[in-house]
């Protein structure tokens, strides 16, 4: 038990250096798929047919193919028959923020859909661009309602990140996982790593509530 | 009223959905300062009317004059230009329910018409004073009466300088005792002069203030005139019909 302790003592500063990989590596998943998920949903909702089309492709895509063949598939396939030299970390970022993106564009799709049409056609009959009207009227509202949403993929996204150990990213379940095989400590180990999970998870989606409460429209009733 | 130009005219405004004419050749004029009032059955084509004068629903045929120039909406420009002088009043208000009342009449100001924060502020609060509502200034569509925000929606359109109005339906959506408040700031913009169209089913205020009531049914406009023949003289037999019933369930004053 002592023992236990002293090795998870050791090794404490070790995964906390790992967690904040994962820390960067799933906020900078989620502000990459933020931003291709908001594209990906506009083009949906108010693109061309072969536009709406493209992107039913690329959802199909990124939400059916396991995330392990995908990061794969991008580090040692695409990247290196396209001559591009990433890192695993930089790969795993990517990847993780592609999928992400489909499954986000979903939630603002859904969001901007329940909006009622007048919004769109006051901003319209204003003289607004219909780019103004999305960026100044329609977003605004839209990604308030979709806080609760995008909270939910946040802690699927912070789990997915485990996975990029495959890559060789040196995030904090790659490390539990090296401390562990060396000195057999497999449970305080990998319990604390998912103990980290949990906190982060905590604090991630209670600082989304706080601002969803901070974003809150006032007059609208709970 | 003669010799006063035309601002609007509308030619041969047609819109189908599938196989269904919601519209069929539809034409009306305007003159500076007029007052046309659409009647007719809900589902007639009033809205689609007035959401086709300014593209809000993209016609089939027919085609739009301001000011003796006539209006391409393809050209998207030209079309962002028009529109910003044409005020539009909704039936269900669609305030921008994300931002206050100021911030409603503000943002097409800066935004659109890129005045600066400061300039944009000013009319705005000039707008809603106007209509009443200086002391409501910071509050959100949601703590807003229905009649407030109908109020608002009209001092958002009147700051962009509109040369024509269209109100749809502007009291449908409002409690009776809020119905007043609404058609106050309407008969205002009349004494001042604004150019306007509307659709109502307060034929009480339709007779009194228009200049001509307009009956459309099925998509037609089946006959225009001065309000007083058309309330109790009408050509034709279908409005006089539509006229009684109406006068008969909302009374003929306001």
């Amino acid at each position: 038990m002592i023992e236990s302790l002293t090795v998870l003592y050791g090794a404490l500063p070790y995964l906390l250096r790992g967690t904040l990989v994962t820390i960067v590596l799933v906020a900078g998943a989620m502000c990459l798929g933020l931003v291709v998920g908001i594209n990906l949903a506009v083009g949906q909702v108010y693109g061309k047919r072969w536009l709406r089309n493209l992107i039913g492709i690329y959802i199909w895509f990124f939400r059916g193919v396991p995330l392990l063949v995908l990061l794969f598939l991008f580090y040692f396939g695409l990247f290196s028959l396209l001559g591009i030299n990433l890192s695993a970390f930089t790969v795993a970022i990517i990847v993780l923020g592609l999928i992400t993106a489909a499954y986000q564009s979903q939630i603002f799709r859904g969001a901007i859909l329940s909006l009622p049409e007048g919004q769109l056609k006051a901003a319209r009959a204003l003289g607004m661009s219909d780019r103004k009207a999305i960026v100044l009227i329609i977003l605004p509202q839209a990604l308030r309602l979709s806080i609760p949403g995008w909270s939910n993929e946040y802690s699927i996204v912070l789990k997915d990140s485990a996975v990029a150990y495959a890559l060789g990213v040196t995030e904090m379940m790659a490390r539990a996982h090296f401390v562990a095989s060396r000195t057999y400590e497999h449970l305080p180990l990998y319990f604390s790593a998912g103990l980290i999970f949990l906190i982060l998870t905590y604090l991630g989606t209670k600082g989304l509530r706080v601002l969803e409460e901070k974003l809150r429209i006032p007059g609208y009733s709970r | 009223m003669a010799n006063r130009k035309t601002i609007l005219r509308i030619e041969d405004m047609t819109k189908r959905y599938g196989s269904k004419t919601v519209l069929k050749d539809a034409s009306l004029s305007l003159k500076e300062g007029e007052l046309k009032i659409l009647i007719g059955p809900s589902g007639g084509g009033k809205s689609t009317l007035l959401q086709c004068v300014n593209f809000l629903v993209k016609p089939d045929k027919g085609r739009v004059w301001l000011d003796g120039e006539e209006i391409i909406h393809s050209r998207k420009k030209e079309l962002y230009a028009y529109r910003q002088k044409v005020g539009m009043i909704f039936q269900d208000f669609n305030l921008f329910d994300h931002l206050t009342a100021l911030e409603n009449v503000q943002i097409a100001l800066m935004k659109v018409k890129k005045k600066t924060r400061e300039d944009a502020r000013r009319r705005a609060v000039n707008e809603l004073e106007r209509v009443g509502l200086g002391d409501h200034i910071k509050k959100y569509p949601a703590q807003l009466s229905g009649g407030q925000k109908q109020r608002v929606s009209i001092a958002r359109a009147l700051a962009m300088d509109p040369k024509v109005m269209l109100l749809d339906e502007p009291t449908s959506a409002l409690d009776p005792e809020l119905i007043s408040e609404v058609l106050d700031v309407i008969i205002n913009l009349r004494v001042n002069g604004m150019t306007m169209i509307m659709s109502t089913h307060q034929i009480g205020f339709a007779s009194e203030l228009a200049d001509e009531l307009v009956f459309l049914e099925d998509g037609n406009i089946l006959e225009a005139g001065p309000p007083m023949k058309m309330l109790s003289d009408a050509d034709c037999a279908r409005t006089r019909e539509f006229c009684s019933k109406i006068t008969e369930l909302y009374g003929n004053s306001f």
